[in-house]
């Protein structure tokens, strides 16, 4: 039997992404005041988005409960004896937790393995990407799950930010609190570091930000095994920037998806991720 | 009061159900505690909704026994646990659960029990358990539990009463434990979470149904004053601290609350827990003398505790200041203007000496500042060009590593910091920020101070002058003249973001016609006014 891989809808793999990969993506929630959505499933990023930048008060965001993780396992346990679980950061979000306690709650004797992608957004999704195809290829449920632990390393988000207020008013800001209560309206370069937000730089416009991710992605031609661009609100400028990377890494190659409301909270309107899943050393 | 021997499963069911109810109330104060393990301000809503769920299952329970009771209230718990923080509370009721397995009802002995495998199951429900939360809690409410019952206390309010003493001095010290919280200035959310629940539970058994309608939760306040960690500016003197002042007064029928009121004005971070026969102070004064004085006309005082927070205060410095793990490289700027000054620190500067044109700090006075800061790599960015070789000086002076970055003004040094690249070393930072230079120019405004004839300029005495990246080019009437006369001169087309510092001696409305100005001038760029308050310059404008 194949092993089942299953992810969180912080990995970014949602719409046409999921049936490609063919994986299954348990929803985090999105509340606003006293209504609780599934991510993407009752909000779409649409609607999240035009909500976050009208209502005064921020929403908040809440892992799945153990009890969602159990009901899709138990479901995929009659498929299959064999499931890899490859979950948000847990210094992000408490996803890791839930699916470690539903663990417990599974019947029969399904083999699962639940994996800390140490990452998030498609620095997160790149790494289901990657356990699909080595899945594909017959490894075996350590042997992905080995990859998968190991590919934090060789996954790597840039993102920017085009505001600093979102970040301040959620509080989640781990290593990036330095820059906060900045006077300047400054735009924020973050990559994941450890399995947090960790600043990299900052710069002054969304043209510089262009600039310093199309430099990244450049200091890695030859070495790139998966891209990813994401955007909040702002498809036309991650078009630019595919547009400006496409002599790095083939167009048809990049997968294009949204940010998911959980990280858009902090986001805010108008950001922009690229992800590289650097190639293994051989 | 009467007593309680023995609870079945309706009084249990009614006794947390009461705490949810209790939970509610405080549920948006416990939000705004939130900063562990995420900051992200749901801790109370969470453990409102999963106790919500635990009770709903509670009272579909299929019988009144303890036991049952108790099976329910965990399944519940685990149907509808949010986030971290109800997946804890839910393993507290698994435990409690298998504490009363099969029991019809519970005494003090089996109370303690149950209480002791929550927290054996909290723990063992967490891959990395961290001390300072709900966690901590728990297990000194375990704790307490065990020793009522050692003291061979049968009366379960007089033990629960104990316990909620107990999850109160333990919620106010987990920032002792934590750093994040201490850092905050906030105790542990979950750990709050956990006190109130008993707290309520407790003031349904004492029969205080319509006093919980009336009255709300009281968040405990952390043992440990805030430190907010800002950029040092040399030469700031620190407002003293005081003195922590605990005690605990026994009497008899004393109103916590209304001693709360009396010492509420009296100092900082107070505290104050307990019943009418025992009330625990704590609080930061200034005058311990009074505070004791007042504690001793309400009853007898014990556990006397008087420290002097000055010399906790520069203990704890001078522990961070080893503990900190030297970022690797730190910045130091130099700057006048308290604007300026917070707007290097709000960018992460280090630390920033005073000092600028005609005001030019001494090596020393850099020197000082650099083996202030805690890293061994310093990049000293002059921001005046007669200040470049001061900082130049400062590497004979010290084992440090030192780094000058030539900025020769204010734009120049904002444009280095903002180029700092956190994952970068020393010297690739210094190079970073170095060639980030060239992405700004600075005009600087300020009044000739005689009649003079420079660059083919005619300049009266206290005219208005402008510099071009430290050259003058420009004369006129106003600061708006000379301004616009310099902007013509450039190729602002290219730019993007005009940023304007504006001194001492203009007002903000004078600065706003300004911003305005170039705002109808120049409609494609960024203009940002900020209050920079520096001396000399009447503006200084940074074009990006």
């Amino acid at each position: 039997m194949t092993v089942k891989i299953v992810t969180d809808t912080l990995s970014d793999i949602t719409g046409d992404l999921v049936a490609q990969l063919g994986v299954t993506v348990v929803p985090l929630y999105v509340r606003f005041g006293e209504e609780v959505y599934r991510d993407r499933v009752d909000i779409s990023s649409e609607d999240f988005y035009r909500r976050l930048v009208n209502e005064p008060k921020l929403p908040s965001t809440t892992q799945p409960t153990p009890n969602d993780f159990s009901e899709v396992f138990n479901k995929l346990a009659k498929e299959t004896d064999e499931i890899l679980v490859i979950v948000v950061s847990s210094k992000l979000s408490g996803t890791y937790q839930s699916a470690m306690q539903a663990r417990e709650y599974v019947e029969g004797k399904c083999h699962i393995v639940i994996v800390d992608s140490m990452s998030v957004a498609m620095g997160q999704g790149l790494i289901v990407a990657a356990a699909v195809n080595a899945v594909k290829k017959g490894a075996s449920l350590e042997k992905v799950a080995d990859m998968a632990r190991k590919a934090s390393n060789r996954s790597h988000l840039i993102a920017y930010f085009d505001t600093l207020k979102y970040l301040a008013k959620g509080g989640r800001i781990g290593r990036a609190k330095e820059f906060l209560g900045a006077m300047l309206s400054v735009k924020q370069i973050l990559t994941v570091r450890d399995g947090e937000m960790a600043p990299l730089t900052r710069v002054r416009s969304m043209r510089a930000g262009l600039d310093y991710l199309t430099g990244v992605v450049a200091s890695y031609k030859g070495r790139i095994e998966g891209l990813a661009v994401e955007h909040t609100t702002n498809p036309g400028d991650a078009d630019i920037l595919v547009e400006r990377i496409s002599d790095i890494y083939p167009k048809e190659r990049i997968l294009r998806s949204v940010i998911s409301p959980v990280v858009g909270t902090y986001s805010g309107p108008n950001a922009m991720a690229v992800t590289i899943l650097e190639a293994e050393n051989k | 009061m009467s007593k309680v021997n023995d609870i079945a499963g309706q009084v249990l069911r009614d006794m947390f159900s009461a705490a949810t109810t209790w939970l509610e109330k405080s549920s948006a104060d416990i939000d705004a505690l939130n900063v562990f393990p995420v900051p992200d301000g749901d801790t109370g809503t969470n453990m409102m909704l999963t106790m919500r769920s635990t009770m709903e299952e509670a009272y579909r329970a299929p019988d009144n026994s303890a036991s049952g009771v108790a099976h329910a209230m965990a399944k519940g718990a685990l149907m509808g646990a949010r986030g971290n923080s109800g997946v804890i509370l839910s393993q507290v009721w698994r435990g409690l659960a298998q504490g009363l397995d099969g029991k019809e009802s519970f005494n003090t002995r089996d109370m303690a029990e149950a209480f002791q495998k929550s927290a054996e199951v909290a723990y063992n429900g967490v891959s990395n358990p961290v001390e300072g939360t709900m966690l901590t809690v728990m297990k000194d409410v375990a704790k307490e539990a065990q020793t009522q019952v050692e003291q061979g206390e049968e009366d379960i309010i007089v033990m629960l009463d104990a316990i909620v003493t107990a999850a109160g001095d333990s919620v106010a010290k987990t920032p002792r434990l934590l750093k994040v919280l201490k850092d905050a200035g906030v105790v542990d959310a979950g750990g709050q979470g956990i006190y109130t629940i008993m707290e309520g539970a407790l003031r349904f058994l004492k029969g205080e149904t319509e006093l919980m309608r009336l009255r709300k939760p009281q968040i405990i306040v952390s043992d440990v004053p805030l430190t907010v960690p800002l950029p040092q500016v040399a030469g700031v003197d620190e407002v003293p601290f005081g003195y922590c002042t605990e005690f605990l007064i026994k009497g008899e029928k004393m109103e916590p609350d209304e001693i709360k009121r009396r010492l509420e004005k009296k100092g900082e971070s107070l505290i104050v827990v307990g019943d009418d026969s025992a009330v625990r102070v704590h609080i930061h004064t200034l005058d311990p003398g009074n505070i004791i004085q007042f504690g001793s006309k309400l009853g007898t005082l014990h556990q006397v505790s008087i420290r002097n927070m000055d010399e906790q205060h520069h203990d704890f410095l001078e522990m961070q200041k080893e503990r900190m793990p030297a970022t690797d490289t730190a910045v130091v700027a130099i700057a006048s203007g308290d604007g300026l000054v917070d707007v290097f620190g709000s960018l992460g500067a280090a630390a920033v000496v005073p000092g600028g044109q005609t005001m030019n700090p001494s090596t020393k006075d850099i020197l000082q500042v650099v083996q202030s800061v805690p890293s061994e790599n310093v990049i000293i960015l002059p921001n005046n060009k007669n200040i470049i070789l001061t900082a130049e000086q400062v590497q004979e002076l010290t084992e440090k590593k030192i780094k000058v970055v030539p900025t020769k003004t204010i734009p120049q040094g904002v444009v280095a910091l903002l180029a700092f690249d956190y994952e970068a070393d020393f010297k690739t930072n210094a190079e970073i920020m170095e060639k980030a230079l060239s992405s700004v120019k600075t005009i600087e405004v300020t009044k000739s101070v005689r009649a003079t004839r420079i660059n083919g300029l005619h300049i009266k005495r206290r005219q208005p002058i402008g510099l071009l990246d430290d050259e003058l080019i420009a004369a006129g009437d106003t600061d708006l003249d000379v301004i616009s006369k310099i902007l013509n001169k450039l190729n602002v087309k290219q730019a993007e973001v005009v940023t304007i510092y504006y001194g001492v001696d203009v007002t903000a409305e004078e600065a706003e016609n300004i911003n305005a100005s170039i705002i109808e001038q120049y409609p494609n760029l960024q203009v940002e006014l900020i209050k920079g308050n520096q001396p000399h310059y009447s503006y200084i404008l940074s074009i990006e």
